[in-house]
């Protein structure tokens, strides 16, 4: 439960299968199910620095690339003249 | 997806399929025209066509399916075909390039970067967008689809016409340079050096 803190004794410092590990975490991320995955990931995220810190970085990569990469306005009069050349298509 | 035609739909149904299905996704797809070209006129020119194409072969599209990941389709199919070649940009890595060279399912995984957490999301969305836009095109085209505009691996992969394993892979790539780009910017701005004791 106190293991939010970015580190805690009770994680190893090496990570057995990095490899692994990290497909795995992103796979999680980027919510694809995998079989097990709630229990694996919470595993990792108790016991494992390079995986708590790797899943970290990459759930903050996902979360600003979604919430503040600027979005560009849609010009004026783009929708109403696709509507227009539908129009004389038809 | 297929472009296979199931059955005419009567004018109204295209009316409806067309104003209910289709319009809505506008802005997504500007937006995304607009990553790919760097352009407002190419955007707008690219989303026109689309949904020009949308119609025309609105007898291949199911009613009632994913139309936002059938038009992304369309989309960027257009621009591979006929904005690619008269883009204003000196041209990127291109895709065989990149997947020959790097064989698309044999990913290293690594833990690379220092970069922290703490300073990602300090950084400012200008700081983002710049970091993806200078990503080559295929690579940028990945994290749009989904991070930005959420898609799924599997719609992914038919969005773009290549293999889950691809899609995953090349999403992984795409990730570990927009990574190398935003380190290199938190290093020239100097966020989160205060920790680093090791
Ligand atoms: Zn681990």
């Amino acid at each position: 439960m106190e293991n939010k803190d970015a580190s805690s004794p009770e994680r190893k410092l090496q990570c057995s299968d990095v490899g692994k590990c990290f497909q795995l975490l992103e796979r999680i991320l980027d919510g694809e199910l995998v079989e097990g995955g709630n229990e694996m990931l919470q595993e990792k995220l108790d016991q494992c620095q390079p995986c708590f810190a790797h899943f970290h970085l990459e759930q903050a990569i996902r979360e600003v690339l979604k919430t503040k990469c600027t979005k560009q306005p849609l010009p004026d009069k783009l929708a109403e003249s696709i509507r227009q050349m539908i129009q004389d298509a038809r | 997806m297929s472009e296979v035609q199931r059955r005419k739909y009567s004018q109204e149904e295209r009316s409806v399929i067309f104003d209910g299905e289709f319009m809505p996704h506008i802005d997504s797809m500007y937006n995304f025209a607009f990553r790919l070209t760097f352009d407002e006129d190419d955007a707008k020119d690219l989303v026109q066509d689309t949904y020009m194409k949308a119609f025309r072969f609105i007898n291949s599209f199911e009613q009632g399916t994913n139309a936002k990941a059938w038009l992304f389709r369309i989309l960027k199919n257009s621009f591979i075909n006929d904005y690619r070649k008269k883009s204003k940009k000196p041209a990127t890595v291109d895709y065989q390039e990149v997947e020959t060279f790097y064989n698309s399912d044999d990913v290293d995984y690594q833990s690379t970067s220092d970069l922290r957490a703490e300073s990602v999301k300090d950084m400012l969305g200008d700081e983002i967008s710049n970091a993806l836009n200078g990503l080559a095109v295929d690579f940028r085209t990945v994290i749009i689809l989904a991070d930005l505009e959420g898609f799924t691996y599997e719609e992914m992969a038919k969005i773009l016409d290549i293999p889950i394993g691809t899609v995953r892979s090349r999403l992984h790539r795409a990730r570990n340079l927009l990574k190398d780009s935003l380190k290199s910017y938190a290093q020239s701005m100097g966020y989160g050096r205060d920790e680093e004791e090791d």
